[in-house]
This record gives C-alpha cells, sequence and structure tokens, in this order.
C-alpha cells in the first residue's frame, strides 16, 4: 500500500508539493483517514488555510469515515488559520502574526496524551499569496516544528508549486527544513481518464537514512483518482496499458 | 403485479430555484452558468459554494465579460438573486442578452434554436441531400459541443441578438432580487479589498437571516476585477479577494459566485511567474479564453473558432474527483477510462456566433490529420462562393465587365482541387445549365485510430 499507514512517523516533516491539475488533496484525506483509523488514541490537528470543514468531512464520508464523531471525542480538531492570525498588513506588518495559530497549537498538543499527533497544515502557498511574506512564513514553520519535535509529532505541509522546475524561496526553504518530500506531478503528456499523475518520495536534507523506501522521478508511482479516493499503480501498469 | 416496489422517501427536500443535484455526489447543489457548453465542462454546473473565474487575455474582445452576462441572465431567468459588484453595473446588467421571442407567449424550443444555427452556418440546402457511402451514412453527424439541455427551467436559451428588457431589470431592481455594489471605501476601512468583502458578507447574511431553510440562491457576479474603478491593486489584493470570497462562500453555500479580471491582468507578464497558476489555485473554477484577434496567423488556422479554451482548476466541493472528470462530454476524459483507451483529454476551443456563444473540442483541418468526420465543404470553397454570386450579377448586366475576374477564378479552380463549387458558378454563369454533381470531400474518422498511427 503507498503511502505506508505510519508515514510520516513521529519527528518527521513531509512536504507535500502539488502542480495544478494534478491536486494532492487525497493524499491529505488518505493520511488523515489512514492516521485516525489507525489507533483509537491517536490525535489529528488540522491547520486549514483555504478548505472548510465541511470539505474535510464530506470527502471522509466518502471512504466511511465518520469526522464529526472523531470531532466530538476530540480526536480530530481543526483550526482556521486565516481566522485565528492577523490579517496580512502590508501597511503596518505585524511582529509575529501567527502567534495566536502557534499558542493554540501548543495548547492542543499538549492537553492529553496521545499517541502521536499529526499536525496538517493545508497548505502554506496561499498565505504567501494573500500577503504574509516569507520571513514571517519561515519563522512560523520553524516554530511549527519546534512544537513538533517537542510533542514527538509528525506533520504534513503542503505546498503548490506554480512554477514547475524553478523552486522559489519558499519551496527552497521547504526543502532544507523537511525529512521526505512527496512531489505530486502531472504528466507531462497532460491529464488523462486512466492516469491522474504520478507521485515521487525524495529524502529531505534532515533524513536520517532508516531504510525507508524512496521513489525517484523516473520510477515515480504512478495513481488514478476514485470517487472515494485514489488508486496506486507502478509506471507501465495502468488500466489502459495492460 | 410485481410484489416489489421501489421505496420512494416521502421527505423529499425542495431544491433551490434553478438548481439540480449534481451528478455525481448528492450533497452537491449546482446551478446552471447560462451556457450549456460551459455547464458540460464544469461537470453539470456551477455548484453553489463555489468561485468561478474567468480569464480572457485579450485587450481587444470582451469574452469574459460576456460569461458574466449570460451568468447574470440565466440568474434573472430562473429567479435567482443577484449582485453585482460593479461602478457601472446596471449599465453592465442591461446590456444583457436574453430569451428570443419574449413577447410570444410560447418560447421557441431548443431545436428550433438549434436549427437557426445551423442555417445561420450556411452549410447550405445541398448538403442534406448528398449521397454518401452506405457504411457511413448511418452514421451521426460530428459532434464538436454538447447538445442544449432539454430542462428549460435549469438552464434557458439565450439569444446574444436580443436584449434584456429594461422593465425585468427595474422590476428585480425593485423586488431587491437585484442588488448592485459599487466599488467603494466603507468609512474607517483602508483597503477597497475589505470593504467589499464586508458588503458582500452583509449581503448574504440578511439572504440567510429572513428566509427559512432553503434560501433562493443568491449569485456574485464581478465583471471586471481589477480594473481602474478598484484602483491600484497589487497581485497580493487581487489573491486576499478570491481567497476571501472563497472562504466567505463556504460559509454561505446559498451563494456562488462568478468573475471576471480585467485583461491586462489575466496573463504571467503582469504578475510575476505562474501567477494564472496562483489564480487557479484560489479560484474553484477557473478558465481562460485567449481568443485569436490578438494573433491573426492562429484565427487562419482555425478559421470555424475564435480562441482557445483553457482550463485551471475544476470545482470539486465535496469529492475529490472533480464531477467535470467523470460527466463531462466535451472533455472527454471520462471516455477515455471506458474504452481504455488512455486518451487524453480534448482540446476546447470556443466560438461565438451570432446568436450563441459555445465551447467545443478542437479538431485539427483534414490537411492535418484525420480526426474529424467532415461532411461540409472546406472554408475556403465557401468563403469564395459567398463572392461569387454578386459578381456574376455584376458581370451580366454590364457588357464592360470585369474579365479579369473569372479568369482569375478559373486559374484557381486549377490550383486547388477545393474549388469544385466554384466551377459550377462559373459554369452558370456562362448559361450552361449542365447539372453538375457537387464533389464531396469526406474525410471521417475512424473507430479504430490504430489504423492511422504511424
Amino acid at each position: 500500500m503507498f503511502p505506508s499507514s505510519n508515514f510520516p512517523s513521529q519527528g518527521q516533516f513531509l512536504l507535500l508539493t502539488d502542480e495544478p491539475s494534478s491536486a494532492a488533496d487525497f493524499l491529505l484525506h488518505k493520511s488523515l483517514n489512514s492516521h485516525l483509523k489507525g489507533s483509537s488514541k491517536s490525535r489529528c490537528i488540522v491547520l486549514s488555510v483555504s478548505e472548510s470543514l465541511a470539505r474535510w468531512k464530506a470527502v471522509s464520508a466518502r471512504s466511511n469515515t465518520n469526522l464529526d464523531s472523531y470531532i466530538n471525542s476530540e480526536s480530530l480538531e481543526f483550526v482556521d488559520v486565516c481566522a485565528a492570525s492577523d490579517p496580512p498588513n502590508l501597511k503596518a506588518p505585524s511582529s509575529a502574526p501567527f502567534r495566536p495559530v502557534l499558542d493554540e497549537l501548543r495548547s492542543k498538543l499538549g492537553s492529553n496524551g496521545a499517541e502521536y499527533p499529526l499536525v496538517i497544515l493545508d497548505d502554506i502557498s496561499s498565505l504567501e499569496w494573500i500577503g504574509f511574506s516569507v520571513l514571517d512564513l519561515t519563522r512560523f514553520l520553524r516554530a511549527l516544528l519546534a512544537l513538533i519535535f517537542k510533542f514527538d509529532a509528525s506533520l504534513i505541509v503542503r505546498h503548490h508549486i506554480i512554477t514547475p522546475g524553478d523552486p522559489d524561496d519558499l519551496l527552497r526553504f521547504l526543502l532544507e527544513l523537511c525529512t521526505f518530500h512527496m512531489e505530486v506531478r502531472t504528466l507531462s503528456s497532460g491529464r488523462s481518464g486512466a492516469v491522474s499523475g504520478e507521485i515521487a518520495l525524495h529524502p529531505g536534507r534532515t533524513t536520517v537514512p532508516t531504510g525507508f523506501r524512496t521513489v525517484a522521478r523516473a520510477r515515480a508511482v504512478q495513481y488514478r483518482l476514485t470517487d472515494a479516493g485514489s488508486v496506486f499503480f507502478e509506471k507501465g501498469t495502468g488500466e489502459a496499458v495492460l | 403485479m410485481s410484489s416489489f416496489k421501489r421505496k420512494v422517501s416521502s421527505k423529499q427536500v425542495a431544491l433551490p430555484l434553478g438548481t439540480r443535484i449534481s451528478p455525481s455526489s448528492p450533497a452537491t447543489t449546482i446551478t446552471s452558468t447560462g451556457i450549456p457548453s460551459f455547464d458540460d465542462i464544469l461537470g453539470g454546473g456551477l455548484p453553489l459554494s463555489c468561485t468561478s473565474l474567468t480569464l480572457a487575455p485579450d485587450q481587444h474582445s470582451a469574452y469574459g465579460e460576456l460569461v458574466q452576462k449570460y451568468f447574470i441572465a440565466q440568474g434573472l431567468a430562473s429567479g435567482q438573486r443577484i449582485c453585482v459588484v460593479d461602478e457601472f453595473a446596471k449599465e453592465f446588467v442591461k446590456d444583457s442578452m436574453w430569451m428570443p421571442n419574449t413577447a410570444s407567449p410560447v418560447p421557441p424550443s431548443p431545436k428550433e434554436m438549434e436549427r437557426d444555427e445551423e442555417e445561420e452556418e450556411a452549410a447550405g440546402g445541398v448538403e442534406k441531400s448528398i449521397k454518401i457511402a452506405w457504411r457511413y451514412e448511418q452514421m451521426k453527424q460530428f459532434q464538436t459541443t454538447v447538445p442544449r439541455i432539454s430542462e428549460e427551467d435549469y438552464c434557458r436559451t439565450f439569444d446574444l441578438t436580443c436584449q434584456l428588457p429594461a422593465s425585468i431589470v427595474d422590476s428585480a431592481t425593485a423586488e431587491s432580487t437585484m442588488t448592485f455594489l459599487t466599488t467603494k471605501l466603507a468609512d474607517g476601512s483602508t483597503s477597497l479589498v475589505e470593504s467589499t468583502i464586508s458588503a458582500i458578507t452583509d449581503l448574504l447574511h440578511k439572504d440567510v437571516q429572513g428566509q427559512s431553510s432553503t434560501p433562493i440562491p443568491r449569485r456574485i457576479c464581478v465583471p471586471a476585477l481589477g480594473s481602474c474603478q478598484w484602483g491600484d491593486m497589487t497581485s497580493h489584493d487581487i489573491c486576499r479577494f478570491l481567497h476571501a470570497l472563497r472562504r466567505l462562500l463556504r460559509r454561505y453555500n446559498h451563494a456562488c459566485a462568478s468573475l471576471s479580471l480585467a485583461p491586462h491582468l489575466c496573463a504571467d507578464a503582469w504578475g510575476g511567474p505562474g501567477w494564472v497558476n496562483k489564480l487557479g489555485w484560489l479560484s474553484d473554477a477557473c478558465i481562460s479564453m485567449s481568443a485569436f484577434t490578438a494573433d491573426p496567423s492562429l484565427s487562419e488556422l482555425f478559421p470555424n473558432h475564435h480562441g482557445l479554451l483553457r482550463i485551471h482548476n475544476l470545482p470539486a466541493p465535496h469529492t475529490i474527483l472533480s464531477p467535470s472528470d467523470k460527466h463531462s462530454t466535451l472533455r472527454g476524459v471520462s471516455s477515455s477510462v471506458s474504452s481504455a483507451g488512455g486518451g487524453g483529454e480534448n482540446n476546447l476551443a470556443f466560438r461565438c456566433m451570432r446568436k450563441r456563444l459555445v465551447f467545443e473540442t478542437l479538431h485539427l483541418d483534414v490537411e492535418g490529420g484525420v480526426g474529424e468526420r467532415r461532411t461540409t465543404r472546406s472554408t475556403n470553397s465557401v468563403l469564395l462562393e459567398a463572392v461569387s454570386p454578386k459578381e456574376h450579377h455584376h458581370h451580366d448586366h454590364s457588357e464592360s465587365g470585369h474579365i479579369g475576374e473569372p479568369t482569375v477564378q478559373v486559374q484557381l479552380e486549377s490550383v486547388a482541387p477545393v474549388t469544385v463549387n466554384l466551377a459550377e458558378g462559373v459554369e452558370g454563369n456562362a448559361s450552361v445549365k449542365k447539372p453538375t454533381k457537387v464533389k464531396k470531400k469526406v474525410g471521417f474518422r475512424s473507430d479504430k485510430p490504430d489504423l492511422y498511427d504511424f
């Protein structure tokens, strides 16, 4: 099964990048569902920038996960980053716009002992686009990562790549911090019904060799989106080929 | 009588005006954009709580505004609430198209309209009676776009030659089903984006307050975001507006929005590298209509179309897979799954005819490959034919007519095999009543593409 259910594991930071017409939502939903279903004591905190809780619920309901029950039992918590943080003000920049988010996250992580919490930030690039400076965002990410290590949690951050092949400042920074970089790419031949895109998994700068298998771009795993989720298959073994 | 009976749920929730349930998810309510082929691309229509952004980077045409006008006209026709955010909103709305023959009690059926269009396309009556090889006779005519939907209420038939009657706008404004918001700074606010968003929030809040469980849908239309009336907007401002509007619509899911950007903002040149992709990520549906008016070589290459359509993002409010991927005929992604052909997405283009705007699949001409079963004459010959009869007339009445012209045409005939019809015209001129059989060029699409795969 790809990706494996306990990925990312404790203290790991997975950077998830996607391109237009191959959005990585499905991987976030998959990680969330498999994490929540993994153990009764597992917890998840979603820091959402653009999507509403309603969509998370609707998509999870398709794969037979009732998020409401998890929210009631406080296994899943949802933080709206835009509402919690100070709005970006270009004329008088706030010194620490994300402090309220981090404070909230710290209190949630420290509140009760869970096995290992998973934190999902969806997504960091929208924050940059709506006017937060790269400096603010890098500070936020560092603080976020410090919290993750402190509470032995794991982190998934999603970043949209808008200029494929030409990484911007924020992406460079993220690549330096991450443990793994999962890259969801469109096929160079464009979209088709049989293959939606391909996924590669690269080790990050801070990866300690643990025998975890990475996937090079040349051998990228292909996927096809379905109603309820996704189907993964090796390159060249798609429905259209066989 | 069968003992099995289909269970009918007695409590069927009434759908809001002018909407229907999305074919892919029962949770999604969709509404029409007013253009059947655009609805098809979106997977049935624009879902409520979603934003749709139309980019038209060409300065010399206004296809973005045309899409907005369809959106407004459809909203008015189906009795939904509309809010137009523009300084000259009323003038903009009054310019919209409307349904044909509104005076007569029975509007013309879609089929009649279809026929009108066919006549308009000047295919000529000869085409119908042409005998072609028996094995191709049963084949349907090659379709490049989707037919109109039979349900009149969901997507009305609009005619670009009809103008929206002023009385309808006035009565809608009086009943406050239509609201105009001007772009101006609210007191105490420093940003136009924030004050506009808060004005829209107030409006949506009022909609929900006075209503029962299913409020009447509200369409928000921003015809020219970032134009001069919006002041000096930065790319951050536009992103913030799109982001805030989308978050707002997620909260008030009885509304949907359709936006267009000012033409100069629709290209990467304005917002830096990746700007269009950014816009795609920040809206639920994002298409760009790049018209050929800026590039004459393209309009020569595709004489039947007026521009290319690119899809940047498609709405999927309750599913991972966008409904469009499963249900869009024009994009053709779903059909390639079933036939296991693994073919890609169709190329799309648009065409604005006298009466309507259509999005169609784009095919190379016969010269460029066998991608199309072609039963109409090549456009060159149609063009020539359109010119020639006048000249004959002229030639008949004046003896000192242009002798040079027919000779030029005869030369053409000898050069190009296309000018079969022209030859007919010339013969007619020489008053020789020999019935000539029009030669047909029939290229065809084969069901087994491997025959032609090299």
